[in-house]
This record gives C-alpha cells, structure tokens and sequence, in this order.
C-alpha cells in the first residue's frame, strides 16, 4: 500500500484525528484529476462560468492543505489535494481546471447530497454542465424510524 | 390551505413556507428558449414558482418579467446559467443565493440584493440600498447608481462596482473579493476587514480599523481595465486602493475550520 493511500485510510478511520476534511476523504477514493494533469487540460474556464471572463473562479487560487498543494471545493467546504507537479506560472489556472472537472464530473461531496436532500428543483450538476438534469423536485422529509411527535404538538 | 387569522394559526408547509397560493401560473408567452411574463397580479412566491419552473423544467434560458413592482425577494435561488431582465424595479433581498444566472435589473434595488450570490453576473441600472452584496462569495455585481450603507459586508469573494458612492461602512468585515466605487465613500471604510481589495475613485470620509491604503500594481489595472471593457462603463477614473493592514485579525491565528469559512 503506498504511502498516499496509507493515508487516506488512516483518515477514514480516524476522522477525529484529521484537522481538514479532503474531497478523497468525503469521496472515499481519489481521482484521475488529482493525479494526472492532463485529466483536466480539456476544461474551458471561460465557457464554464457565467459573463465574460472567469467570474467567481477569479477567487479560486491554489493552496495547500497537509502540506499539500491544494484548491477548496467551497461546494462541500473540502480541500481537493492535487498530487501531479504543477508547472510554474500556472498554479491557478490548474487549480480552476481541477476544481471545475471535480463539479462537473459530479464527484463533489455537495452534489452527492442533492438526490436525497434538495428541496426545491435545481440542476444537478449546478451551473457547470449543460443540460443537467434537475433533482429536488419531489422532496419529503425524513422520516426517523420509531419516533412519534411529542403530546402536544 | 384554509384562511387563517393570527401567526399563530399559520400552517407552514414541510418547506417553512406559507404563502397560501403554490401552484404555478404557467402565465409565460413562450418563443423557443425564451419567455415572458407580467408579475403585476402575481405574489412574491408565484413570480418565483413561474421563474423556476420557465427555467428548470421548460428549458428556458432567457426570461424577461413584466412589472416586478418592487416585490421582495424575486428573482432569489437560481442554481442555473440563464439570463432574466426584470423591467422596473426589485425590493428587499432580490436576486439572493443565485448560483449561475446573468441578471439585469432596469430599475433599482432595496436593501440586500444579491445576498450571498455565488456566481453569475447582475447589473442594476439604478441605485440599490444597504448591505448589496452582504456575504458575497463570487460574481459580478455592477450597480449603476448609489449605494446604501454596509456594502458588501462579510463579502467572500466577487466583485462588486458601483458608479456612484456608497454609504458608512462599506466593505465592513470584508474577507475576500474586490470592490469598485467610483464615486465617494462614506465613514468607517473596510472597517475590520480580514482581506479584499477596494479601489474607490472618489473621496474617503475616513477608514475604518485596520483598512490601509494600498500598493497600486500592474494587475490592478488589468482587472478595472477588464471589468470597465466588459460592462462598458466607459474610461475607469483614478482610483485609490485600500487593502487590509493585517494588524487586526491574521489568519494564521485562526483555527482551520474558521479559515474554511473565508474561501
């Protein structure tokens, strides 16, 4: 086992003992994008965000998390820790295209949860894919086996 | 749902909400991807109900509504890239927690449009009231007129440029994110603020705690030079920048689960 999946192991064992959530954490795996910087080479920032330039990725930028180059999916407040040397000069832009490739792909923990628990009707996969389709549209709430309403209410 | 007197005979639905008419009006004139409709007879719920199903479910990507009439809250939870005009004017909290859209406002806004907006791009032809663009996270936010107080208070991240000037406490608590006021500030300037830039164009009537002037550089005048090009705002005046001075809040002090609140 290597050392990289050692440690994502230890995490998913010992979530009190992790100070950061990862999206490979949340996911339960890793992926190519994380790994392999031509996984995301094919994402058109400016065709996947809304005006005429970048919008909101123009405050996405590339940090670290455990000392790890990073970039936040604000979508499921977790890091998404990049593996693949990245060349210089281009820190943020392939932070953008990993973070974009991880929404569109649906892999973000946020858009897992939508099945289940979105409310009203909204586009799956949000405003990164075209044609998504919509989720939310028969939501009930949850029902926790054995439990009745208190007297009274 | 029965007619009810008093709050506390009320029936909300599994939601919280309460307004008593949920069906959708499906009132739209609808040509190919586009439709229109006249919100004058609709409540705040059926203009919303109208917008989203136009968008969600009849593939809709340019609406065009009627007579907003200064309602609250319209136009609030679109997750999705369409384009909407509102032809007059948006109350309190319009355009709130969209995700996607381009908006175009043709009148003017109350207090808090565009609340917590993750991405997307709204431009208000008129004046908006305080706190536009509280908790901003991303997107451009472009107000033609003036600004009430509190601008961008809590703001995450984006971008929000006003030709005019903007009341007290502007930029207060700011985090991320960048502002453009062309036209003067009021007191207490980027009071507290943990990060962000503001450029303004005008006079200052004073800064507020820990917002110090900043070091003008060559990405600077990209990003006004981009923003006045894209929205055709004309020649950019001679801005001034103001930036946090780090001696009030660090974030290497804060716990991480804290910082993931700014990003």
């Amino acid at each position: 086992m290597s050392e990289a999946t050692t440690n994502i192991a230890n995490e998913r064992h010992n979530p009190e003992l992790t100070i950061g959530i990862s999206a490979e954490y949340l996911a339960g795996r890793r992926f190519d994008y994380q790994e392999d910087i031509n996984a995301s080479a094919d994402v058109d920032l400016l065709e996947s965000t809304p005006g005429q330039d970048i919008n909101w990725l123009e405050d996405i930028e590339l940090l670290a998390e455990d000392g790890v180059p990073a970039v936040f999916d604000r979508y499921s407040n977790s890091f998404i820790k990049i593996y693949f040397e990245i060349p210089k000069g281009q820190e943020n832009e392939v932070a953008r295209k990993v973070l974009l490739k991880h929404l569109q792909s649906g892999n973000s923990y946020g858009i897992k949860l939508k099945e289940a628990h979105a409310k009203f009707p909204q586009p799956e996969l949000g405003p990164w894919v075209k044609d998504s389709r919509i989720v939310g549209t028969n939501w009930k709430p949850s029902v926790l086996p054995g439990w009745e309403m208190p007297e009274g209410h | 749902m029965d007619a009810v007197t008093g709050e506390s005979q009320i029936v909300y639905d599994a939601r919280g909400l309460v307004e008593p008419n949920a069906e959708v009006p499906k009132i739209s004139s609808i040509d190919g991807t586009k439709a229109e409709f006249d919100a004058n007879d609709l409540t705040t719920r059926q203009i919303n109900l109208e917008l989203r199903w136009l968008i969600n479910e009849q593939g809709i990507t340019d609406v065009t509504v009627r007579n907003p009439g200064a309602k609250h809250s319209l136009g609030v939870g679109i997750l999705t890239r369409c384009k909407i005009t509102f032809d007059g004017s948006l109350g309190y909290f319009g355009c709130g927690v969209i995700d996607g859209p381009e908006v175009h406002i043709k009148g003017r806004v109350g207090w808090s449009s565009c609340e917590n907006m993750m991405s997307g791009t709204v431009v208000v032809e008129g004046n908006a009231g305080s706190l536009t663009g509280a908790a901003m996270r991303g997107g451009d936010l472009i107000i033609k007129g003036r600004l009430g107080a509190r601008t961008g208070i809590d703001q995450k991240g984006g971008t929000i440029l006003t030709m005019g000037s903007v009341g007290a406490n502007t930029g207060f608590m700011m985090q991320r994110g960048r502002q453009v006021i062309c036209g003067d500030a009021g007191h207490g300037l980027g009071d507290s603020m943990y990060d962000g830039i503001i450029y303004v164009g005008g006079k200052v009537r004073s800064l507020g705690i820990d917002c110090v002037p900043g070091e003008w550089t060559d990405a600077d005048t990209e990003f006004i030079d981009r923003k006045f090009r894209i929205y055709e705002l004309g020649t950019p005046p001679a801005f001034q920048k103001f930036v946090c001075g780090k001696k009030l809040y660090n974030y290497d002090s804060l716990e991480p689960s804290e910082r993931k609140l700014v990003l």
